[in-house]
């Protein structure tokens, strides 16, 4: 039952609260900008916008892949914050990013089709980070379930300051930021046109932009994590990560594929494996 | 209510102008008028944009990109001519390379003059063109409802006009497929269509007071000759085009045979003649680019 009601409140808040976020972030950027910038419900706008409009499509086909995208995304949210095993949270959030890759694939455009090839390289240059963070939670708490990494009564940062440092770099990734935003971005880097999300128009974007927020609600909520033993602090450091998100996509430009890769992998090995090597020794 | 006017999506195109009005454009994105307050983003891709704001008359060289960012777009749309060479042509108007204003190419629905337009009246015109936006989209919303109202019936010479502009839309596809623009349905004029009007039956397919499709036919001996049939592409598989078939069928009810051509490569019409019980009996060659493939239907005399 309490799962029930957990699961019923991801599947309504989370949409919300994700696109809330990105509407504050959308504020925060253009005052960084020096602008006044949109209204904070501007992406719910964007969206119901996108559902009035004509669905132009390549292939039939592409759209039904971005259907099992939001699906998938949803999956590994519900999983997330039903306190489930965090390794089948990570594996759902990747096949659900491969859904999204097919999609891209199947429009047959070269731009959604080098946009497909970053995505996939953006996804092997986050996932040895969010794997290490994984493992590192059930060095420290001695279980993989969330439930129990969310309960457990130590501060897990001070144990894993390594691989927060690699989690919040490769956070650039997730939240499709600069200087990692290769795939598509919400800003005016036209070098690929829109990348992935090229050839899709209309209600299938919106889904696009929907799965996005839940996305978006997920990574917060891993990053919640770290600091779940103070509820005021993780709030107030979570949202501090954000901000610092937002500050270093509105100072970089793009990155090269290159540099995403080497550099996430990088400071996932040095700051993620080097953590759980010192953990495993003192711990031990 | 609709949410078009909140965030509509813009993309931008230079023709041949000497950049002031796109520079101005751009302006409007910048600290100081920040469109962006007003939901406005500038996306850079045609299959994302509501609002398509081109500057720069039009030249022979630029003519089809001009037409393919159009057709890209998703609608509603609406296009906003910024500048006075985007309206007319501007100095540039008797140029032998130039064709004019874009409305020779496209339908435009809010000119921006000025040269350079003024960001304050860019901003103004994208304004204007939301509540034509939100016109564009009623009238769809409309059209889609009143599927159901859908009404069969003759046309008079009167809808000549509508039904030329409808029989241009709808062959884009089929010139899209042979990449042969010179179809004689793309390039009929008026007249040749009041002509026809002499020497054929016409039917069109009315939605609130639009036609949405329309078909052809005259009878030669005991045959039926069905031509050109038409239905907007938004309208497109909704089965419009099977019930004027029917319609038209049933008008020459004394005909023993129908007889309807169409392109070797249009793969949806072959498909749609089969499945109405039509089947091939010839095939032509028209030009290079394809062949034509006749189809007919013989109906049966019922001996009782």
């Amino acid at each position: 039952m309490k799962i029930l009601i957990l699961a019923f409140v991801y599947l309504f808040g989370a949409p919300l609260l994700g696109g809330l976020i990105s509407g504050l972030d959308r504020k925060i950027t253009a005052r960084l900008q020096g602008r006044v910038g949109p209204p904070v419900w501007q992406p719910f706008f964007d969206v119901l916008k996108l559902m009035e409009k004509e669905n132009l499509v390549v292939r039939r086909s592409q759209n039904f892949y971005i259907a099992f995208f939001l699906v998938l995304i949803i999956f590994t949210g519900g999983l997330f914050f039903t306190g489930e095993d965090i390794l089948l949270v990570i594996f759902a959030l990747t096949l659900a990013g491969i859904f999204f890759v097919l999609g891209g694939y199947k429009t047959s455009s070269p731009y959604s089709f080098i946009g497909a090839q970053r995505e996939l390289l953006q996804m092997m240059s986050y996932e040895p980070a969010v794997i290490l963070a994984a493992v590192g939670m059930y060095m420290v708490t001695k279980s993989f379930y969330v439930a129990d990494i969310f309960f457990f009564d130590k501060p897990l940062y001070l144990y894993l300051p390594g691989i927060l440092i690699s989690f919040i770099f490769i956070l650039a990734i997730k939240f499709r930021k600069s200087p990692f935003d290769l795939s598509m971005s919400h800003h005016a880097h036209q070098e690929l046109v829109k990348g992935i999300t090229t050839e899709f128009s209309g209600k299938t974007l919106g889904l696009i932009e929907i799965a996005h927020w839940y996305e978006n609600a997920f990574i917060l909520g891993f990053v919640y994590l770290f600091f779940a033993s103070n509820a005021l602090l993780a709030v107030i450091a979570t949202l501090g990560i954000y901000f610092f998100v937002i500050v270093v996509d509105s100072v970089f430009a793009r990155a090269k594929w290159q540099m995403t890769l080497v550099t996430s992998w990088a400071i996932a090995l040095i700051f993620g494996l080097g953590n759980i090597i010192i953990l495993h020794f003192f711990k031990g | 209510m609709s949410f078009l006017k909140k965030s509509p999506w813009i993309i931008h195109y230079d023709g041949s102008s000497c950049n002031g009005c796109d520079i101005e454009v751009l302006a409007c994105l910048t600290p100081v008028y920040d469109v962006e307050r007003l939901g406005i983003i500038n996306t850079g891709n045609p299959k994302h944009a509501d609002i398509f704001l081109v500057t720069g008359s039009v030249n022979e060289q630029n003519k089809e990109v001009i037409q393919n960012i159009y057709n890209q777009m998703p609608s509603p749309k609406v296009v906003v001519a910024v500048g006075i060479c985007a309206c007319s042509g501007g100095i540039f108007a008797e140029c032998y390379n130039v064709s004019g204003g874009v409305d020779k190419i496209i339908p435009v629905d809010v000119y921006v003059p000025g040269c350079a337009a003024r960001p304050e009246s860019i901003i103004d015109g994208v304004a204007k063109s939301l509540a034509i936006l939100e016109a564009k989209q009623k009238k769809l919303k409309s059209m889609e409802d009143g599927l159901e109202k859908m009404e069969i019936m003759m046309a008079s010479i009167s809808d000549a006009p509508e039904i030329l502009a409808l029989q241009k839309l709808a062959y884009q596809s089929e010139a899209e497929i042979y990449n042969d623009f010179s179809l004689r349905p793309l390039t009929q004029t008026l007249a040749e269509m009041k002509e026809d009007f002499q020497s054929k039956v016409f039917l069109k397919a009315v939605i609130n007071d639009t036609i949405v499709g329309s078909v052809r036919a005259y009878m030669e001996g005991d045959s039926c000759h069905i031509k050109r049939l038409i239905v907007n592409p938004i309208y497109q598989n909704l089965g419009i085009g099977k019930k004027l078939m029917a319609e038209i069928e049933n008008h020459f009810s004394s005909a023993k045979r129908f007889e309807v051509f169409t392109g070797n490569k249009s793969k949806r019409n072959i498909y749609f003649y089969h499945k109405l019980g039509f089947k091939e009996f010839k095939c032509e060659k028209v030009s290079e680019k394809r062949d034509r493939l006749y189809f007919e239907k013989i109906i049966e005399v019922k001996h009782d």
